[in-house]
């Protein structure tokens, strides 16, 4: 469906000196810099799939997303989605994609909705009967009557929103791109848009690529995931392998009745492990244990009953690590990686 | 053929839409309208005042001079008139990113940035442009017969292009530069000297305005043909050859400009 082979896309810009003698000096300085955004990234995606590509500000998501969609040109490497390249042919390429980019409406600011859409059916050459079919499923989904008549400048963010889905989505596009489509919305309205999105997905079987640093998107709509940082990619594959890799730490929190005896306790000792393996640490304002440890190593019963033993407890919490902490444990093992990688370089050398 | 029918058609309903969204607000629109009567009826007694203190320039007679003038503003109005939005490319919308919005509908980039905008104060250099013509015609200076009314046309025509053509050249260069809007304004502006006979004007000057940005060629020279018998008609066909070949460079320079576009970070 979609073949993504070694995508590098570099942005040249002149380079730039600090100062108004810096800003004369930059005139007449012909030395450039080249800021590798994207870096050999390659993926392939299926029909159907919703694919989550995440990672930290400026780490080349929106760039991949770009030239995925024929904004931008790669600098080396290419895409073919559905046989188009979208670089070579960006007319045809556009016909089988929708787009939302969450922070930029495309619908048409001073027209009431409902405008844009017949705009949009022009553009893309909908049938009357197709037009007739796709807009009763897409008040369905997104409850877009309430407000179509309404100029789109003065929708709220969650309208628009919803009026910037239904109209990528018009054309029926076999592909569907969305760059980061719940930013800035509220609780209510994040779980209506991934809704519709997931419903969209069951009903068309439309392949959905979405960036987001929203990890509760991630953990409702996408069966794979792809992380990249600093252009690179350094994962790819299902949240649960990922979970299963990087999140088998687990934190229990005990809450007690006070007693003195546990501020010197240690689990470790008492369950016969190393102290590395299970950390203890022991609230004395809110009388309650907070215990981290590796669910490989540990069983939680275990923990459980040996505190019961020590002390009277009233109320335990198991919390499972949550995607943000995975992702960002990710970064920091992927840099020191880099680090220790560049170390041994320069050794080499 | 089906390809341009779909265009026409697509053309007919962008422009609407951009006739809606003016006509939205129903004052704004009446106080443009009726700023826009002030602005050409001050322009027409600000000529008058000039005319009346030249009898003659440079052999031209007064009347001459109107045709000239007049026959200066169609193509500019034309071309002011459905292909404006090309300055929003030097100045905003490839700066900003804006330009991602054309890149992702499947259709022709150069239809969509037109097709977003009519300019509708360009009727009145329409307007004004058709009055002075009308006047110096009735004074029986130029001959009106189907071959001069042909060659007109086609003449305002291929000016229009030179016009289009210069313009989106030197927008074009915002997608190296990001911001192209100070040399679209310089070389915009040199517009004004087709308004008059090129003698009087100093030799560099002439050879920029015939040779360079060739201004010279969607007025005066044309405007010559039609008031002197000196002049060949084939003034007209090498008005044309300046279009083709301008349209032809300014277009591929567009084009190389889109496929190097950055788009903009969020």
């Amino acid at each position: 469906m979609i073949d993504v082979k070694h995508i590098s896309k570099d942005f040249v810009s002149p380079k730039k000196y600090p100062g108004l003698s810096g800003a004369i000096k930059g005139l007449f300085s012909r030395e450039k810099v080249i800021k590798n955004a994207v870096n050999d990234i390659s993926f392939h995606i299926d029909k159907g799939e919703i694919v989550g590509y995440i990672g930290s500000n400026g780490a080349g998501k929106s760039t991949t997303i770009k030239m995925m969609t024929g904004i931008l040109n790669p600098t080396s490497g290419e895409c073919i989605a559905n046989g188009i390249n979208p670089s070579k042919d960006r007319k045809a390429n556009a016909k089988n994609i929708g787009v939302v980019f969450g922070q930029r409406t495309q619908l048409w600011w001073d027209l009431p909705l409902n405008e844009s859409f017949t705009i949009l059916k022009e553009i893309y050459n909908v049938s009357d009967e197709d037009y007739t079919e796709r807009m009763k499923f897409l008040n369905e989904v997104l409850d877009l009557e309430e407000f179509m008549d309404r100029p789109v400048r003065t929708l709220s963010l969650g309208q628009r929103m919803r009026g910037d889905l239904g109209a990528a989505l018009l054309h029926n596009p076999k592909v569907l791109y969305l760059d980061e489509p719940t930013i800035g919305l509220d609780l209510v309205v994040k779980d209506n848009i991934r809704k519709a999105i997931k419903k969209i997905n069951e009903m068309y079987e439309t392949t959905i690529i979405l960036t987001t640093h929203d990890i509760g998107d991630i953990e409702e709509l996408c069966n794979r995931i792809i992380i990249i940082d600093k252009g690179r990619k350094i994962y790819d594959g299902s949240l649960e392998k990922l979970k299963d890799i990087y999140g088998s730490k687990r934190k229990i929190s005990i809450e007690v009745k006070p007693d003195d005896s546990l501020r010197t306790f240690s689990l470790s000792s008492k369950l016969n492990i190393s102290p590395e393996e299970c950390i203890t640490e022991y609230d004395e304002k809110s009388y309650t244990l907070h215990v981290t440890f590796d669910k490989h190593q540990i069983q939680t019963p275990d923990i459980l009953s040996a505190i019961m033993e020590m002390a009277d407890v009233k109320d335990v919490v198991i919390q499972e690590t949550d995607l943000a902490e995975i992702v960002k444990e990710i970064y920091v093992t992927v840099q020191a990686g880099l680090a220790h990688s560049a170390v041994q370089d320069r050794k080499r050398n | 053929m089906n390809t341009l029918k779909r265009y026409l058609r697509l053309y007919r309903v962008l422009v609407s839409q951009f006739l809606k969204t003016i006509m939205q607000s129903k004052v704004d629109f009446l106080m443009g309208l009726l700023g826009f009567f002030f602005t050409q009826i001050m322009g027409i007694a600000f000529l008058y005042l000039v005319f009346e203190q030249i009898p003659s320039l440079q052999g031209w007679s007064l009347n001459q001079l109107i045709f000239i003038y007049g026959f200066a503003q169609i193509p500019r109005g034309i071309d002011h008139l459905f292909t404006d939005n090309i300055w929003m490319i030097a100045w905003r919308i490839v700066i900003n990113g804006d330009f991602d919005r054309y890149m992702l509908r499947p259709m022709n980039l150069f239809f969509q940035v037109i097709a977003e905008k009519l300019q509708p104060d360009a009727l009145g250099e329409l307007l004004v442009g058709t009055l002075l013509l009308i006047y110096s015609l009735s004074k029986g200076i130029v001959i009106v017969d189907a071959l001069h009314i042909g060659l007109f046309l086609v003449s305002i025509f291929a000016g229009a292009i030179i016009y289009t053509s210069i313009k989106l050249f030197f927008a074009s260069i915002a997608f190296w530069v990001k911001i192209s809007g100070p040399f679209l304004q310089v070389a915009y502006e040199m517009a004004d000297f087709a308004k008059y006979p090129t003698e009087i004007y100093a030799r560099a000057i002439r050879f920029i305005i015939t040779w360079i940005i060739p201004f010279a060629f969607v007025a005066y020279l044309p405007a010559s043909f039609f008031l002197k018998e000196t002049v060949s008609g084939w003034i007209i066909g090498i008005e044309c050859l300046i279009a083709l070949v301008f349209w032809c460079i300014a277009y591929a320079l567009f084009k190389k400009g889109t496929s190097i576009y950055e788009s903009a970070g969020n």
